[in-house]
């Protein structure tokens, strides 16, 4: 499954949040999305999973315009984590997880074994086992937060997109996440907070300021002091880490330089 | 329970069970009492002998005792029913479309609608092409009007908070009433000019007859099999219309399902009912405590649900104040009202 994004423009209210994105996501690639708040990292995710409308023959989906899929198909192919919403209505966990099988049911069609043990399955991975019949809107952030990730990996799409999956989550489950997602046999686009997290995970990341793709490349190429400075306005020291061999970013706040004291 | 949905197969089948018994209890009771006292057993003999066509047992009562059983009593209380149902069932519908609990159709203002179509139908004659049903037809009209009023005034940016929706089934419905009082008090010739406008402001199911029952019943059930068919649907509708399509709903198509069934419900309701305010958003809420928000249970639920609160509203209405009878749409706001408030103060009108 690969994703092409040619020349998409996006506007909201007459103001421009996305200029001329060209991007390419191949298949089989972990792709990040980096970028400080309000660069429009969260609107170009929308308009490929299509709750933004984007221009006719601006983006695809294995060189097939995304307009041109129902909404069905498009599920099928397509597993998308948004960023949590309210929901006013209350599931069992169960519930919540089974509506992952939507897209490859018939009308009407209601759910099998089967569906029932890969719910059980994808609920084990993210370590909520024995939650089925609990109120989803009873759990903390982080335990909808998987709830949701679960219904994604339900879907069984080839492509997944997700927007700061990580967030809320605590830091052995961001890594515990990054883990299932990247141990699937699926093409990942996903926006991401934490850098050190997109250095260990990605293969390749498109890093983007105001609404525009200003660099892309693998970490080693993207990661670098230079666009830190640029776009996050914040100094960083960069190593390797030895024992993941990745990158490893050390923040530097601003009096660390001037030899003040916080 | 905290921590627990309510929804194992268990309660669906209690739950159901005790609203099927009270159902019972009180059918037979309104059934009993009135103006006229006939005795259970009389009155299951009258049943009988009607359903079957033959004078199973002897005839030992008055003939217009059977008449006030067999062609008042029944078709009223069955006619409260579905009443009933059809208005929780479009509660339903509404909160499934809006997301929001505070959704129905008295809420919405589309019954103000339906009624002065109904009125403009009556006084004005229009629609008048339709024959016999011209009333419904104009209801029908009405409803479809003041949806798409009300609907685009609460949504902004595709978005309807809850504080949009009062305010916007307030304005409808003002500007509807208002229409129906003007035809009634300016066009209107006949003698009965308040009672008239009374009954299309606060319903009555006084008039009820075998042959209004017969439509409504047609329409009911179909709209109801009809909605059934997308019970699954309606329940990824509540995540969110993004999240909806995300999980590969279309959610233009069912909305349109979704408004084309309230209105015709709505609709088809008022005309033979009036409004009756509030049966929408009291019954799915209860309903959903015991049965959960998934639609396969909620929506047999609510129509059962629905059918009792009226039938017993219907009850108090015509008992209260015997031998003169209450708008059944008052005893409905007495319940319905508190309810509302409790539910807005619940905190919905405070998020987002």
């Amino acid at each position: 499954m690969s994703l092409q994004v040619k020349n998409l423009d996006y506007q909201i209210g007459g103001k421009s949040i996305l200029e001329q994105i060209c991007l390419e996501v191949q298949d089989g690639e972990f792709v990040g999305l980096v970028g400080p708040n309000g660069c429009g990292k969260s609107t170009l995710l929308k308009n490929i999973y299509r709750t933004y409308k984007p221009g006719r023959g601006t983006v695809f989906l294995n060189e097939k315009d995304v307009l041109d899929f129902s909404f069905k198909k498009m599920a099928g192919e397509m597993a998308v984590m948004a960023q949590e919403n309210h929901v006013e209505f209350d599931f069992e966990v169960r519930d919540m997880v089974m509506f992952g099988r939507y897209a490859k049911k018939k009308f009407l069609q209601g759910d099998s074994a089967e569906d029932k043990k890969l719910c059980e399955k994808c609920l084990k991975e993210v370590g909520l086992s024995g939650y089925e019949h609990r109120s989803y809107l009873s759990l903390s952030g982080g335990e909808k937060q998987r709830v949701l990730l679960a219904r994604v990996m339900m879907q069984e799409s080839a492509f997944i997109v997700l927007d700061e999956p990580t967030n809320h989550l605590d830091v052995s489950y961001q890594y515990q996440i990054m883990d299932i997602l990247k141990g699937q046999d699926v093409t990942v686009f996903s926006s991401i907070h934490d850098l050190n997290l997109a250095a260990l995970y990605c293969d390749k990341i498109i890093f983007m300021y105001q609404g525009k793709i200003v660099d892309y490349g693998t970490p080693e190429q993207v990661l670098t002091r230079e666009n830190l400075r640029e776009y996050f306005r914040i100094e960083a020291q960069i190593t390797k880490n030895t024992a993941t061999g990745k990158q490893q970013i050390y923040y530097l706040p601003g009096w660390i330089k001037s030899g003040k004291k916080a | 329970m905290k921590g627990t949905v309510k929804s194992g197969k268990g309660r669906f089948l209690v739950t159901l069970l005790l609203v099927l018994l009270l159902i019972a209890a009180v059918l037979t009771i309104s059934v009993t009492i009135g103006a006229v006292n006939v005795s259970a057993g009389d009155i299951g003999k009258i049943l009988v002998n009607k359903i079957s066509g033959k004078d199973i047992f002897r005839i030992a009562w008055e003939g217009k005792t059977e008449n006030i059983i067999w062609n008042i009593r029944f078709p009223r209380v069955l006619m409260a029913f579905i009443v009933g149902a059809g208005l929780a069932l479009c509660g339903v519908l509404m909160q499934a479309l809006t997301k929001n609990p505070l959704a129905d159709p008295y809420v919405l203002g589309i019954s103000s609608g339906a009624s002065a179509g109904a009125v403009c139908a009556i006084l004005l004659g229009w629609f008048s092409f339709m024959g016999g049903y011209s009333v419904i037809f104009g209801a029908t009209a009405g409803a479809a009007v003041s949806i798409c009023l009300s609907l685009s005034i609460a949504s902004i940016h595709g978005r309807i908070t809850s504080t949009q929706l009062v305010l916007a089934g307030i304005a409808t419905s003002a500007l509807f009433s208002a229409f129906t009082n003007l035809m009634v008090y300016g066009i209107n010739t006949g003698s009965d000019k308040a009672k008239m406008a009374l009954y299309w402001m606060v319903g009555s199911l006084s008039g009820a007859t075998w042959s209004k029952l017969r439509y409504v019943v047609v329409v009911g059930v179909v709209v109801i099999v009809v909605i059934f068919l997308f019970a699954k649907e309606l329940d990824v509708l509540l995540l969110g219309d993004d999240v909806a399509e995300t999980l590969g709903v279309d959610t233009r198509k069912m909305k349109l399902v979704i408004i084309v069934a309230s209105t015709i419900l709505t609709g088809v309701v008022v005309s033979v009912s009036g409004v009756i305010g509030f049966v929408g958003l009291v019954v799915p809420h209860i309903m959903r405590s015991f049965v959960g928000s998934g639609h396969r249970r909620l929506i047999p639920m609510a129509i059962l649900g629905g059918g009792l609160f009226t039938m017993l509203t219907d009850l108090i209405s015509r008992t209260i104040i015997a031998p003169s009878e209450l708008p059944i749409g008052v005893v409905a706001a007495f319940f319905g009202a508190p309810f509302f408030l409790y539910l807005i103060r619940r905190g919905n009108m405070g998020k987002k």
